[in-house]
């Protein structure tokens, strides 16, 4: 996998273009503090930052596609921005904090908002279970449960646990987005 | 017709009389283009006076004290050092465009009254007043990314917005309403001008087409049959610009507003009627995306910036290729025109900045090297003695558009600088960035 692009107002509006066959568009979305970028940057293997202010855009090459990957931040107050960025979408990827135990019930609620989106609908789900690392983190089969995965028929979903700091399951995930896509 | 005043332009340097005619008050602009240190005023005011009857012996005096204050404010080539002035924490997501006032004509010289937009992605168009840092409004009212801003110089009493939610709206500068929301497009809209008679407006789009609008804001008649979803009335769409094979991303209309480039993700810039909305001519050539176009000072010129890192240089009467600019190891990402039409500045992919002459061989002039990662934005000052250059390291510089060489590193911003400007003086400089602020130097 290697990075191509990077950010400017030319690189957006190259992305916004109607993508040729082997070009996919990748939203990641998750509460603040999820780990999105992380797992961002441990696609482009780029080294780890600070919270996400707006977002960030990154094109990676994986399993002979394009992937072009949206980064948008988290914090409650850039949530409702979050649909600026539905349209064209080939797989949503959603990162859950698996050891804050606290927020589970709130990322459950916004997951389940994120579904009933008009702009989203039938888009593959990928659920990352990141921070597997930590001592008090639930495992991926519980969080599916939480989330109520199991409900959901109107898309294909997978969850996949993963440690983004590491680089543990990610690649993974997105081989399964990959190759979920192929079947389209 | 009786001769009323000088009025004096400084960028590009111009004269203009104002005068009596049956009862009116008009002006006739003569440009300056030439003008420099060298020139013997004296002389140039009597080839004026030649030219134009209505110039007395009585007012020579007048006249070439004039022209002395012109051509001191033009050749002075003092560098000036910029200092951060202030910071405009503008929006909540990144900025994604910004535009500046320019070109108010007031009683005596052509000066700029300083008002700054920026778009953003939080969906709203930001108005700024950039000598006291205050926010003037918030244009709120789109469903998406707000991308394109524009004033409608010289007058700047609307301002024009596009957006990722496939709409423009026309906007009160002074009050900041929205006067009129133009649809039609089928994607997002990424530039909206502005005609130079300013009851129309050209806008582009990721969906290949260009459109013009009327933005007469007429009472709408409303029946029965007939149900507002919006406060606003809407703009009647006048026509569409049909024949780019992919993503309009530029678009000038030329002088008199007959005529508008659009440069595409096709490769070419296709030139239009505005009156027929026929396409006149395409110029091909460029064999990846176009990253800009442009005309120069007096719409003699086109340039072009691609994807294939080259420019070009177009005759825009003759609609043929001057000069392809070869010595970019990477894509283009920017262009601009100096003042006077006779220099070219482009920036890369490659970290460069290159200044070519236009006027007579199409070599390269100066090579700007320093920065550390692409350069995406670039513009002369107006006296056209120095070059802004913005870039992904988080620098704006300032270089010697004779030499090449670096006067100054604007330092600051904490991410990627994607847009400066010069103010119409050159006495600010304003800078945006992907840390979601605007800077102002002076």
């Amino acid at each position: 996998m290697t990075p191509c692009s990077t950010w400017g107002l030319l690189a957006i509006l190259r992305k916004l273009r109607s993508n040729p066959d082997k070009e996919l568009r990748l939203l990641l979305l998750g509460l603040d503090n999820a780990g999105k970028t992380t797992i961002l940057k441990s696609l482009a293997s780029e080294d780890i930052t600070t919270p996400t202010q707006g977002f960030n855009i990154k094109s990676v090459q994986s399993e002979g596609f394009k992937l072009n990957v949206w980064d948008i931040g988290g914090a409650r107050k850039i949530r409702p921005y979050w649909r600026n960025y539905f349209e064209n979408t080939d797989v949503l990827i959603y990162v859950v904090d698996s050891a804050d135990i606290k927020r589970l019930e709130e990322t459950g609620q916004e997951l389940s908002e994120l579904l009933l989106e008009e702009k989203l609908r039938g888009v593959p789900l990928l659920v990352y279970a990141n921070k597997q690392d930590l001592g008090h983190a639930v495992t991926a089969a519980e969080i599916a449960e939480g989330l109520g995965l199991h409900n959901i028929k109107d898309r294909d979903w997978q969850i996949q646990s993963c440690i983004a700091i590491e680089g543990k399951g990610v690649k993974e995930g997105l081989e399964w987005a990959c190759k979920n896509i192929k079947r389209k | 017709m009786r001769l009323l005043k000088f009025l004096l332009r400084y960028f590009p340097p111009g004269l203009a009389l104002e005068y009596t005619q049956g009862g009116d008050i008009k002006t006739k602009m003569i440009d300056l283009l030439d003008l420099s240190a060298e020139t013997d005023v004296r002389a140039l005011a009597e080839s004026i006076k030649a030219a134009e009857p209505i110039i007395t012996e009585s007012v020579m005096d007048q006249l070439v004290e004039t022209l002395q204050k012109l051509q001191a404010k033009v050749c002075d080539t003092d560098t000036k050092r910029y200092y951060k002035y202030k910071t405009l924490h503008t929006h909540l997501l990144p900025v994604t465009n910004i535009a500046l006032d320019k070109l108010v004509y007031n009683r005596h010289v052509i000066r700029s009254i300083d008002r700054c937009l920026t778009g953003s992605y939080d969906r709203t168009c930001k108005v700024w007043d950039i000598d006291s840092g205050a926010e003037l409004f918030t244009l709120e009212g789109h469903k998406n990314v707000v991308y394109a801003v524009s004033f409608n110089n010289p007058t700047s009493d609307k301002i024009v917005t596009g957006s990722f939610d496939k709409t423009a709206k026309v906007w009160c500068s002074r009050t900041g309403h929205c006067l009129a929301t133009m649809w039609g497009h089928d994607a997002e809209v990424v530039v909206a001008k502005f005609s130079p008679t300013q009851c129309k407006l050209a806008t582009g789009s990721i969906d290949a087409t260009s459109k013009i609008f009327h933005i007469e804001t007429a009472p709408i008649r409303r029946n029965l049959f007939y149900v507002r979803h919006d406060s606003d009335s809407a703009g009647q769409e006048l026509g569409t610009l049909r024949g780019h094979t992919a993503e309009v991303i530029a678009l000038h209309y030329n002088d008199d507003g007959n005529q508008i480039i659009s440069g595409s993700f096709d490769g070419t810039v296709n030139i239009w009627d505005t009156r027929t909305f026929a396409r006149t001519s395409v110029l091909i050539g460029h064999r990846e995306e176009l990253s800009n176009c442009l005309y120069n000072f007096d719409c003699s010129l086109i340039a072009s910036s691609s994807m294939d890192k080259t420019a070009k240089v177009w005759d825009a009467r003759m609609n043929s290729c001057l000069a392809t600019l070869l010595g970019h190891d990477d894509e283009v990402l920017d262009l601009a025109f100096d003042n006077n039409g006779k220099r070219l500045a482009t920036v890369s992919s490659d970290t460069t900045a290159r200044v070519w002459d236009i006027s007579s061989n199409f070599q390269q002039l100066a090579l700007m090297k320093g920065h550390r990662e692409e350069v995406s934005k670039v513009c002369f000052s107006p006296n056209g003695h120095q070059l802004l250059t913005a870039s992904l390291d988080r620098t704006t510089r300032l270089w010697s558009a004779d030499d090449g060489s670096c006067f100054q590193q604007l330092k600051g911003h904490t991410d990627d600088v994607f847009a400066c400007a010069f103010s119409y003086t050159g006495d600010s400089i304003i800078t945006a960035s992907k840390d979601n602020t605007c800077t102002i130097w002076r």
